[in-house]
């Protein structure tokens, strides 16, 4: 175990970095004047030589990229003060440290893919598994024809329907808006509830859908059938054994949708007026903030990998027949 | 004063615009909007009296209250992106001016009075200003008992430091009026580091005799300069508060009210500043506890939540963004959210600008003036609300202006007028499908009027070239002397009430300059007098010349097409009291504004 974690995270690294020099040279292949962006009204070719001089855009490219990279690791010194490692350098649109940017939206996107998370994990698992249990009766017609229904639904269309029902015309409810955990729990869980219940009401079906097929194809497995001809009763091989075989390709899933929430729930984020990291990764990329955009992507790429690493154990765990080697 | 930064930096919203401008465009007009018209030619007409400088008596506080005002509660801001700039050097453009509004304080202001007529008074100091030496010297003398929030008290060093540091590469985004005219053209080799180094302009330039007064020193008489004063990028940065860089993000309120809390790309909280006197101050109030911005909201759903009118909403206001161009019909065809509406002109004038290098005919200019369907290119802006066809190149909110002045007919023919472009393209004996480059930018309203523009000009035998840009780099690009382009549509509005921080910046020759916003490079010696003489003059007297310049440059030059000026309509909630249209914004008056039940 030890010896797999050690040779994944250094190729975690590696693809962190390829994926920052990728980003970043990309970047620079647009024939694009960084400064002239931040450059207002008197865009003189002076305002515009002071402009590059303040963002360290007068270094040569490679220059940059290594002050970037040196910046991750020990941090770096800019006008507006130090700025400690891991550094991803400073918001040229903004002139905030990118770390600090993004520790401020993360708990935001921390907070809509938790509260998602428990949703659609419980009702999709659940109603999928519940339809599987009882396939072809009412209740698998029920529950399989909503999950078609709504999983066909997105949220930006899904979003402002639940906003002009529940905020705009009977306001039962405020526009959703985050209010920090450690501030107001109650006010934390009010003000996201529309978000979740959007976000969850469309995981919910896909899960419930997936989760569903899983679990009949593996109550069809030979192992299932040999447990039941052992006289094992229906609820322990159904919870035992189909259960741990159906959940592999859900973790597989289930790990990618995380990593996306996490890197920013984009539609989510815009849809309800939120800021979180989506919108933050979107909103840098159409203002050509270069070190936003690469916090962003690197914030994004950092979840990707440490998920796919964790949905590797966690497939030995559910399945032993799986070993990490 | 571009409107870009604020107008279009709408990346996200803008997805049904287009589809949604006929329905804004081709309603009949009702009595609303009658009404509404007759309000806005009123708001206009004030803003066309020339301004005038009040004395020490009008610059005493406190403000004249406003009927029926309240104190307290907290008025919740609706902004898409976050404010351009907190540090008041920096600022240039609507958004952060409104907020220096709130939090800065410079050595004169605008005070507008309920009738919407504007006087320059003394903010800082205790008048407008004491011209001497035929208008050359302009002496100042501070108000006692301006304090920064943290207590200390204002005096005519922080007002050296104020416009000292304008000399520094800290300051690069904003106005650059007083700067030139101290020190010309190339002002920061006067004083590269600014006062950082402990270096100073001299007395000759700028003076500060005693802790109370303030002598500018010019070359010309400078009769503007009351007005320059007033702009938000010359409001006063204490000279122990100033941290550089860092100021943009903290910077010491003068105002009444504070930055207590800014998450950039997210929100921003004022609160009240409790050093800040209403006895010092003509012009503002402190009737809410503070605002609450959150700078993640589009157009489209402001609009959604101030039409819904619940909750949160009724104490929220748009700041400089406009109502939504998808809804404006469920705004204005619902009474009582059409009471909830601001609506006035903006400065901006926008014109197509001729590259005056490339199309040096003038016969083709005017061919192309006269073939711009300019009610089509209102349209594309958000219609009747979004703004108005021009005749001239001086906007409703400049003194001087004439709504009747229309000399290519586009008052009358508001669809172009194709037949005499034609005869005028015959007469310049321009060839069938000579290519013409037009730039636009990829803002929504740039995109939907290249399709007019080019439809247009190819009626009139042109094969329009039309080239996209990046709207964040737009007038970077068009600025550029040796840009490749022929015409390009730019919009401009004035810096201060006067003719002069228009017919200057954009038609004088002598501006001419990478970067600078004299687009279609006109040079006319007899505009270039005009400008420097009417630039020596009291604003009253210098309107005539303003006047025959705009003449000479419209009818006689015609470097750009007069198309239209823009309006806004703002909406706010239920319980906001006081809100009006300023006639110095040309936005809601954040002076002005409370809760009627806080």
């Amino acid at each position: 175990m030890l010896q797999f974690l050690i040779r994944r995270s250094i190729s975690a690294v590696a693809i962190m970095f390829l994926i920052a020099a990728f980003t970043f040279f990309l970047f620079y292949a647009v024939p694009q004047d960084f400064a002239a962006l931040s450059c207002g009204k008197n865009c003189s070719p002076e305002n515009l030589a002071v402009i590059r001089e303040n963002l360290g855009l007068d270094k040569p490219i490679t220059t940059q990229f290594w002050d970037f990279m040196v910046g991750i690791v020990a941090g770096r010194d800019f006008a507006v003060g130090h700025c400690s490692a891991p550094c991803l350098g400073v918001s040229f649109k903004s002139g905030d440290f990118v770390w600090d940017s993004l520790m401020d939206r993360f708990p935001l996107t921390l907070s809509l893919t938790i509260g998602g998370l428990v949703i659609f994990l419980l009702f999709g698992l659940g109603t999928g598994m519940l339809a599987a249990w009882k396939r072809g009766t009412v209740v698998d017609k029920l529950a399989s024809g909503a999950s078609i229904v709504l999983s066909s639904f997105q949220i930006y269309l899904l979003g402002p329907i639940v906003l002009g029902i529940f905020v705009y015309s009977t306001g039962w409810m405020e526009n959703p808006k985050y209010v920090p955990f450690t501030d107001d729990p109650s006010a934390w869980f009010i003000g996201l509830l529309i978000p979740w219940a959007v976000m969850a009401t469309i995981f919910t079906a896909q899960y419930t859908r997936m989760s569903r097929s899983t679990m009949i194809e593996q109550l069809q497995e030979e192992h299932v059938r040999t447990a039941r001809a052992k006289g094992m009763s229906q609820k322990y091989v159904f919870f035992r054994y189909a259960w741990r075989g159906a959940m592999i390709p859900i973790v597989t899933i289930l790990g990618l949708d995380l990593s996306s929430l996490l890197a920013g729930g984009v539609v989510t984020e815009f849809t309800f007026d939120l800021a979180g990291i989506g919108r933050l990764a979107v909103e840098s990329s159409l203002t050509k903030d270069l070190p936003l955009t690469m916090g962003a992507m690197l914030f994004g790429a950092f979840f990707i990998l440490i998920l796919n690493i964790l949905v590797d154990i966690a497939y030995a765990f559910i399945d032993p027949r799986v070993r990490l080697s | 004063m571009k409107p870009i930064r604020s107008r279009s930096v709408r990346a996200i919203a803008a997805i049904a615009v287009a589809g949604s401008l006929a329905l804004t465009g081709c309603s009949s007009d009702s009595g609303n909007e009658s009404k509404d018209r007759a309000k806005t030619q009123d708001d206009a007409a004030s803003q066309q009296k020339p301004v005038q400088y009040a004395d020490a008596a009008a610059s005493n506080g406190p403000a004249a209250e406003v009927a029926g005002a309240k104190s307290g509660g907290t008025i919740n801001v609706y902004v898409q992106s976050d404010l351009s700039h907190m540090d008041p050097g920096q600022i240039y453009v609507s958004d952060a001016g409104q907020f220096a509004n709130l939090v800065h304080r410079g050595l004169t202001n605008f005070q507008e009075d309920k009738n919407g007529n504007l006087k320059v008074v003394g903010d800082v100091a205790t008048d407008s200003g004491q011209p001497s030496d035929g208008g050359k010297t302009w002496t100042y003398k501070l108000k006692k008992g301006v304090k920064d929030e943290d207590g200390n008290v204002i005096t005519s060093k922080d007002v050296r430091h104020t416009i000292e540091r304008q000399y520094s590469k800290v300051i690069f985004d904003g106005p650059t009026y007083v700067q030139t005219w101290l020190s010309g053209a190339d002002y920061r080799k006067d004083l590269p580091d600014g006062p950082y180094k402990g270096k100073h302009l001299p007395d000759t330039v700028l003076e500060t005799p005693d802790d109370e007064t303030v002598v500018f020193h010019f070359n010309q008489p400078r009769p503007d300069l009351p007005q320059a004063l007033a702009m938000a990028g010359y409001a006063i940065v204490p000279e122990k508060q100033d941290t550089k860089e860092k100021y943009d993000k903290a910077p010491a309120a003068l105002g009444p009210y504070k930055v207590s809390e800014y998450k950039a790309g997210k929100s921003l909280k004022l609160v009240k500043n409790t050093q800040w006197d209403a006895k010092t101050d003509s012009v503002r109030h402190q009737y809410v506890d503070g605002y609450n911005f959150t700078t993640t909201i589009d157009q489209a759903s402001q609009t959604k939540r101030l039409i819904a009118d619940q909750g949160e909403a009724k104490n929220a206001i748009q700041w400089t963004d406009a109502v939504d161009t998808a809804q404006i019909q469920d705004v204005v065809s619902n009474a009582a959210v059409n009471k909830r509406t601001v609506k006035g002109y903006q400065p901006y004038v926008w014109q197509m600008s001729f590259n005056l290098d490339k199309i040096k005919d003038k016969k083709i200019r005017d061919a192309i003036t006269y073939a711009i369907p300019a009610q089509a290119m209102v349209q594309a802006d958000g219609g009747r609300y979004g703004g108005e066809i021009a005749g001239g190149l001086f906007a409703p909110t400049l003194p001087g202006f004439d709504a009747k002045y229309d000399p290519y007919g586009k008052l009358k023919k508001p669809n172009g007028d194709l037949e005499k472009a034609k005869e005028l393209i015959k007469e310049a004996g321009v060839k069938e499908g000579t290519k013409l480059t037009y730039a636009y930018s990829n803002s929504p309203r740039g995109q939907a009027q290249q399709v007019i523009i080019k439809d247009a000009l190819a009626k009139i035998g042109f094969d329009v070239q039309a080239k996209e840009i990046d709207r964040a780099t737009f007038y970077e690009q068009i600025g550029k002397l040796k840009n490749p382009y022929d015409l390009y549509m730019t919009g401009w509005g004035q810096d201060w009430p006067s003719q002069s921080t228009v017919v200057t910046p954009v038609y004088d020759g002598t501006q001419i300059a990478d970067g600078s916003p004299n687009y279609s490079h006109i040079n006319d010696p007899q505009v270039n007098k005009l400008i420097e003489e009417a630039l020596k003059l009291e604003p009253a007297e210098a309107a005539a010349k303003w006047e025959q310049a705009h003449k000479r440059i419209v009818e006689e030059i015609n470097p750009a097409a007069p198309v239209y000026y823009s309006k806004t309509i703002q909406l706010f909630g239920s319980n906001i009291g006081g809100a009006k249209y300023s006639v110095e914004s040309s936005y809601i008056d954040i002076n002005n504004v409370f809760l009627k039940q806080p």
